[in-house]
């Protein structure tokens, strides 16, 4: 027979204003199975834990029922309370009469009745429940970094120098990520490469790290410090154990006119390459689609000339399985297409190009050795555009939000540009000036005073080409809508910072959520920033939002230190509140027909077939069975199954069923 | 004779309306105080024969409601549970069961007012309908019996 | 008690029969099966199941147009199995459900043999669901589907375009009342393979046990909704109830409805196509304020 405690709690005036908490403790006392009923003041402070604790002992008390604020507030206080009065804290409920009644509603009998007839409800939930032991699952200590952008840099090496194992995968032959491709960084204009570099190298030599570069995630199974991924290894057709990057192959390719995905375009690469000289490994790949051997069967030169014999043209991909504890999601982001913006010619005038290539273009080691040339003929341009906002706050393009880093970077670029052509003019169109950030605004200015780039307040509404130069037609605001009209050589479009193409297949994946804008969502805005809603997979730089470099190490360094907290354990406790199939007796063993009905519907996977065998191994049926590490408990099954074979703690058939019928 | 005051009940998943509903609280909004709340994990777990507990326990309405399409904690619990109401809803329609009585909805973590505005139409709906006595005269003298919990 | 229109016709005789019964006798003989599961006449002009494990059993075998039990639900019985291996006499509803058990894996594949006739009169054997789902749309009359329907004068509430819903609640009322829980309708359909079915459990009891009203419709409420996407419109159910109620009224109309919202309709592959364990992101949710 239970023996039910209710603890009723005014919360100061906050629920006693408005409820007669002493009438509630009152109507309690008459619930079936409640043999013990007060009222408190604050029964969360010290002695109204007390109360609870001394009841629970002396009242023999088999489940409480704490009628105070949402259980989202206090349920774990007042279950550690039980729990320390030698009571399974499972078998402690809240009933919510603060949030849900007593702020809602005026002051009454109603309002009263109500913390009454939630109490009841409470009180019939708390009869059924049984005492739970949180599940234990091991924790294997090795992260999966996904990315090798700053951020993916940054987290594998935090996680390697705090001891733990880090499989670093990225797509691309070389990590490095954007920030490898930029130029000088804002606010203090080092060399991107100067200080990314470094960072690069210690990741390919860190003993804690194992890099595998031009890979891919194929899929992502399991729990929180359970996981298991496979990984496609991309063929490379080069063998990278015998490799010495000598470069031979490289220089002696004869196809060589593909143009450069690092170089944004503007520089050509060989069918055999190195990303970039300073490439982590530095080991090259074949791109096949354009290696003449792969399309017309005859060439082979790198093959022939290389010194270390080390070109495999049979390599085929390899799926790599890894149990990992952790994931870091660090993919990155991707900037719009030139399609994007047909009233500006993007993709129409060579001239007018992105800011990425802009940065390929001011880079010491781009194609035109930091020189501004305009891609179209090589000559330096006199007059430039930088236009902000290309895209990004733009509700007609389908992107409502601020990319966050142009405008930074456009002043950055006028800078650059007025730094290496002491005569050329640098207009910046832009919307408002975000400049938030350290030392940042004190850099805008810098531009605009010393470096003399001229800020005109306004949107561009057409570019077209007029005798040899790009007619840039826009409106000055700040004039009142002055029309203008700037004959530029080149111009720069700051374009949106967009989610990168894969990130939707990439969160199916990893069973996280995303964004309207298909940026991976954070399970909580403000205060769980790096982490998802899926235990044990977090966020680090702009696959999250657009982010600068800063930010993105900020936040590679929040989640690798998450991650370091879920490995200084061994074992991981979590709630119990899980499903199960039924067992019964022979001959049915379990009421469960073998449907399996619920297992499609389960989004964790967690329904597994079981074969019952005689002794001698005979299968006499087979049903499902919940994997306890991988259930989440949403309930999904249990809905679904027409014999109710299947039942969840916490929430189950009988539970439900009493609640509904406490109201009756 | 008092007005009538109809008798709700509500099964919200944890995770969003439940959530909402207290922020609803937290913002010290207003609404009827004829809802009853029960509590779930998520809209996947709310079985259709709940609901039709809670008309044979006398209610004149029920709230069903969860996280919005993409929200849910569970990822997908709302998706199967908007089919299974979508699939109830037209068996109950065909069977003459009153389906305005279910109001369903979706309501954010974020949407307390929605909350407070789901709970106040309902109640004025279920005004306007009048009291399940259609559905309630099924329930025949000592029928509560084979009610047993 | 108002009246169901029963098919009592058994004029369209098979006839075809004596190559049915050539067929099964060879698989007799050879000892491929042990009993024929097949369709005899009854009492009152009734037909009723029959298995046959002699040859000169077979003589009795009909088939014709008052043969909608669905002879599916034998082969989960224990005593039908222990006769043996069987060979069914195939209609296309039964075969509706062999493909809809398979992708519930209640029916292995090779379990039984089932003899089905063509357009041509030829008979078919089939026993993998594959066979199954291949032939099915080809037979005579797999389309067609007239399980009893009541007279239309005892169904205004439901006849075309009705919106009033008290009526349907009275004509619904009226007939889930003369139920007498005798779970005949159960009993007959080959889709309620639950050795424990829900209205059987208590603890909670979710529908009472005794007959009446609120019981009664949660009982069919049930039934329908368990039945929903699964369904194959056999018939047989209604044709078991002793009440006449028209079960299958509700089972069919959801069927519409579900192949209308989802395009997904049972029995039509072994290939497990529920419409409830699976979702679209674009599911239609215009009742969801
Ligand atoms: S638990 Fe239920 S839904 Fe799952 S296989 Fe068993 S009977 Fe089917
Ligand atoms: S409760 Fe949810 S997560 Fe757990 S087995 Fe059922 S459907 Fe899967
Ligand atoms: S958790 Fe809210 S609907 Fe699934």
């Amino acid at each position: 027979m239970s023996r039910i405690g209710v603890f009723v709690c005014h919360c100061g005036e906050n629920i006693g204003a408005t409820v007669d908490c002493a009438q509630v403790a009152q109507m309690s006392s008459s619930i079936p199975g409640v043999v013990h009923s007060v009222d408190y003041k604050y029964m969360c402070s010290d002695p109204g834990q007390t109360l609870i604790k001394e009841a629970v002992k002396e009242k023999k008390l088999t489940g409480v029922v704490v009628a105070a604020c949402s259980p989202r507030m206090h349920e774990p206080t007042f279950r550690r309370a039980c729990a320390e009065a030698g009571l399974n804290s499972f078998l402690c409920e809240m009933a919510n009469i603060r949030e849900h009644c007593s702020w809602v509603h005026e002051k009454g009998d109603q309002t009263t009745q109500k913390a009454a007839d939630l109490v009841r409800v409470l009180v019939e939930k708390v009869k059924r429940n049984r005492p739970l032991r949180p599940i234990q699952v091991p924790v294997t200590k090795t992260a999966l970094v996904l990315g090798g952008g700053i951020a993916g840099i940054q987290a594998s090496l935090d996680i390697a120098n705090a001891g733990q194992k880090v499989i670093l995968v990225e797509k691309d032959p070389s990590i490095g990520g954007h920030m490898a491709q930029l130029s000088e960084t804002f606010p203090t204009l080092d060399c991107s490469q100067c200080i990314l570099t470094p960072r690069m190298v210690e990741v390919a030599q860190h003993p804690n790290i194992t890099l595998l570069s031009y890979s891919e995630l194929e899929s992502l199974d399991g729990f929180i410090g359970n996981f298991k991924a496979r990984i496609r290894k991309k063929a490379r057709k080069v063998d990278e154990k015998l490799c010495t990057g000598c470069a031979v192959c490289t220089q002696k390719c004869p196809q060589k006119k593909i143009p450069s995905k690092f170089n944004a375009g503007l520089g050509m690469r060989t069918a055999i390459f190195v990303p970039f000289p300073q490439a982590v490994p530095n080991k090259p790949v074949i791109d096949i689609e354009n290696c003449r051997y792969f399309k017309t069967g005859k060439c082979a030169v790198c093959q022939k000339l290389c010194p270390a014999k080390a070109v495999r043209f049979e390599q085929e991909d390899e799926i790599l399985e890894i149990d990992v504890g952790a994931v870091v999601c660090a993919t990155g982001f991707d900037v719009v297409n030139t399609d994007f913006f047909p009233e500006y010619g993007y993709g129409k005038y060579p001239d007018v190009i992105n800011g990425l290539q802009y940065e390929r273009l001011a880079s010491a080691s781009g194609p035109t050795l930091g020189e501004i040339r305009r891609p179209s003929d090589g000559k330096i341009p006199e007059t430039v555009v930088f236009l902000a906002c290309a895209g990004s706050r733009d509700r007609a393009k389908g992107i409502d939000y601020c990319s966050k880093i142009c405008c930074m970077y456009t002043a950055k670029h006028a800078m650059l540009y007025r730094h290496k052509v002491h005569s050329g003019k640098a207009y910046v169109f832009y919307m408002d000036i975000r400049a938030g950030g350290k030392m940042y605004d004190e850099f805008v200015r810098r531009a605009i005073e010393e470096d003399g780039a001229i800020y005109v307040r306004g949107r561009v509404s057409r570019i077209y080409e007029r005798d040899g130069k790009l007619i840039v037609k826009g409106a000055d605001t700040l004039l009142g809508g002055e029309p203008i009209e700037i004959k530029a050589d080149m111009v720069v479009l700051a374009t949106a910072a967009v989610a990168s193409p894969a990130a939707e297949e990439l969160a199916q994946k990893l069973h996280i959520s995303y964004d309207s804008y298909k940026f991976f969502s954070e399970a909580h805005p403000k205060l769980r920033p790096v982490e998802t809603n899926t235990a044990g997979i977090f966020l680090a730089g702009a696959c999250q939002a657009p982010k600068d470099i800063p930010e993105s190490v900020a936040q590679a360094s929040g989640a690798a230190s998450k991650v370091c907290g879920l490995f200084s354990q061994d074992q991981l406790s979590r709630e119990p509140l899980i499903a199960a199939v039924n067992r019964t007796a022979p001959p049915q063993y379990s009421s469960c027909t073998g449907c399996f009905l619920c297992e499609s519907v389960c989004p964790y996977r967690a329904i597994e077939r079981e074969t019952i065998t005689t002794r001698g191994g005979k299968p006499i049926r087979t049903i499902a069975r919940v994997n306890p590490g991988l259930c989440q408990g949403c309930g999904t099954c249990v809905a679904v199954c027409r014999v109710k074979a299947i039942d969840l703690d916490g929430f189950s058939n009988s539970q439900l069923y009493a609640e509904v019928r406490a109201l009756a | 004779m008092s007005e009538f005051e109809p008798k709700i009940i509500a099964f919200v998943c944890n995770w969003c309306t439940y959530a909402g509903a207290d922020l609803t609280g937290t913002s010290r909004m207003k609404y009827a105080h004829n809802v009853r709340v029960i509590r779930t994990p998520c809209t996947g777990r709310i079985d259709y024969m709940l609901i039709l507990k809670a008309f044979s326990a006398g209610a004149d309405g029920v709230i069903v409601s969860g996280c919005h399409p993409g929200d849910c904690h569970y990822t997908s619990g709302n998706y199967h549970a908007r089919r299974r109401w979508m699939v109830f809803r037209s068996l109950l329609d065909f069977l003459g069961i009153d389906v305005e009585r279910v109001r369903f909805a979706w309501v954010s973590a974020a949407e307390g007012a929605k909350w407070a505005e789901v709970v106040n139409t309902t109640v004025a709906d279920i005004r306007r309908l009048g009291p399940y006595t259609e559905y309630q005269n099924l329930i025949g003298r000592g029928v509560e019996r084979s009610f047993q919990v | 008690m108002a009246e169901t229109v029963r098919r009592t016709s058994g004029q369209t005789v098979v006839n075809d029969m004596e190559a049915l019964r050539q067929r099964a006798r060879e698989l007799l003989d050879a000892g491929t099966v042990q009993v024929i599961i097949g369709y005899a006449n009854g009492s009152n002009r009734r037909v009723r199941p029959f298995f046959a494990r002699r040859p000169e059993d077979l003589e009795r075998l009909i088939l014709d147009d008052r043969c909608v039990l669905n002879l599916a639900v034998y082969l989960r019985k224990p005593e039908v199995k222990a006769l043996g291996k069987a060979a069914v006499i195939a209609t296309p509803p039964l075969l509706r459900s062999i493909l809809q058990l398979a992708a519930e894996n209640h029916y292995q594949e090779s379990e039984a043999v089932f003899l089905a006739l063509d357009s041509a009169g030829n008979v078919l054997e089939l026993s993998s669901a594959e066979q199954i789902a291949g032939v099915l749309g080809s037979l005579p009359g797999s389309t067609g589907q007239d399980a009893c329907v009541p007279s239309a004068d005892r169904m205004p509430a439901l006849s075309a375009g009705s919106t009033d819903r008290q009526a349907r609640f009275a004509f619904w009322k009226q007939e889930f009342e003369r139920c007498i829980r005798c779970y005949a309708c159960r009993a007959a359909c080959p889709m309620c393979y639950c050795e424990q079915c829900l209205v059987d459990s208590n603890q909670p009891q979710w529908i009472p046990v005794a007959a009446h009203s609120i019981g009664n419709l949660e009982w069919h409420i049930s039934r329908a909704m368990h039945l929903a996407g699964r369904c194959v419109n056999c018939g047989a159910c209604s044709e078991a109830c002793p009440a006449g109620i028209p079960l299958n009224l509700v089972n069919q109309f959801l069927a519409d409805r579900i192949q209308q919202e989802f395009g997904q309709k049972a029995g039509t592959s072994a290939k497990l196509d529920y419409a409830l364990s699976v979702f679209s992101g674009s599911d239609r949710e215009t009742f969801i304020k």
